[in-house]
């Protein structure tokens, strides 16, 4: 019987003190990674839309963004293996255009809102472009293979940024956004 | 006199704009993104990241019914207890010639879940809310756009470790010819 208690008040011990950890975990991701992009994201947004620059930035943006080729010719750019690793350090330019897109276009209804789905694909085809490297350390990787890996990867971009636009605009119908 | 207070009301309305965008990011999503960080937090802490070692190991194996298990089931595994940048670390389970094409798979899966699990990368969040938030302001929900943004980002990093790990091979082979 007391084994049974003690049981049972290491298990609730153990569940409690994991939640308490991950409300601490929440908290700190909150203040050091979410809020102070937040604040940047704002600052960002208030001047595009004070300035009158985000009607000039969304008319700009609205023949590539409108429209499958545009998306595309967009993906293609920003997967260009010399422009990749510039564009990737910490998502920055792919929040910022994400941003503008939403914040312009999308809420405007400049843009179909389905078109939203092949837009998430068509800002990031950069994505980790510029952590190779680090990346390929971290999984233990040989210098050679961190050698060849570098450059196939980012090749593999220019392939694979556009066909990931083309599958989530096949996808787009199933979006209930009419 | 006159032109001066107008400049500064116009400086001041620049910040206002930005102040009221944060409010309503803050507001709006931080509420809901604490008690979802602590829960996920919390279920990752309670099962235990290590249990995913297994299906790395399972993943080194050559032959083709092995790759979606490399290229899907992995990096998914790999981002969502690991998180970025640690999931990178799931390389090391796997041969040389499989590295770049795996941490393409993974690194391209650290944003399209992160409408439904925020965890896996808090400090990139507006990849995904910069244009989800264009979606919130036409009154509709962005449910269906972070799940359907989560399946095609499965489809994708699937095509991604495939065409890489082609790359990979051929390069690799002309490195051996020189």
């Amino acid at each position: 019987m007391n084994e049974f208690l003690v049981k049972i008040g290491r298990g609730v011990g153990g569940v409690v003190g994991a939640l308490y950890q991950a409300g601490r975990e929440a908290i700190d991701q909150v203040i050091v990674n979410i809020l102070p992009f937040m604040a940047f994201i704002a600052l960002v947004i208030g001047i595009i839309i004070k300035t009158g620059v985000g009607d000039w930035i969304a008319n700009l943006l609205a023949p590539l963004a409108g429209s499958l080729l545009g998306l595309l010719v967009l993906s293609v750019i920003i997967a260009l293996p010399v422009l990749s690793p510039l564009l990737g350090p910490g998502a920055v330019i792919a929040q910022i255009i994400g941003t503008l897109l939403g914040s312009t276009l999308i809420a405007n209804g400049d843009i179909p809102a389905k078109f939203a789905l092949p837009a998430l694909f068509a800002i990031n085809p950069q994505v980790g472009c510029d952590f190779i490297p680090v990346g390929l350390a971290l999984g233990e990787a040989e210098p050679e293979t961190v050698e060849v890996g570098v450059p196939a990867v980012l090749f593999s971009r220019l392939i694979t940024g556009p066909v990931a636009v083309l599958i989530a605009f096949l996808f787009m119908p199933l979006l209930p956004y009419d | 006199m006159d032109a001066l207070v107008v400049a500064a009301e116009w400086f001041i309305g620049l910040f206002k704009t930005g102040g009221d965008v944060f409010l309503s990011l803050v507001g709006g999503i931080i509420p809901l993104l604490i008690v979802l960080l602590t829960g996920v937090n919390a279920l990752v802490a309670l099962i235990g990241p290590e249990r995913i070692d297994k299906v790395g190991e399972w993943a080194a194996r050559d032959g083709i019914i092995y790759y979606p298990i490399r290229y899907i089931l992995l990096p998914f595994l790999a981002v969502f207890f690991l998180t970025n940048p640690m999931a990178y670390t799931m390389g090391r389970f796997l041969p040389e010639k499989y590295k770049p094409a795996f941490y393409d798979s993974a690194v391209s899966y650290v944003h399209p879940p992160l409408g439904i699990f925020p965890h896996i990368n808090p400090g990139e969040l507006f990849v995904w809310l910069g244009i989800a938030t264009g979606i919130e302001t036409l009154g509709l929900s962005v449910v269906p756009l972070a799940v359907w943004y989560l399946l095609v980002g499965l489809i994708v990093i699937f095509i991604r470790g495939i065409v890489t790990e082609r790359i990979t091979a051929i390069m690799w082979s002309r490195r051996e010819a020189k």
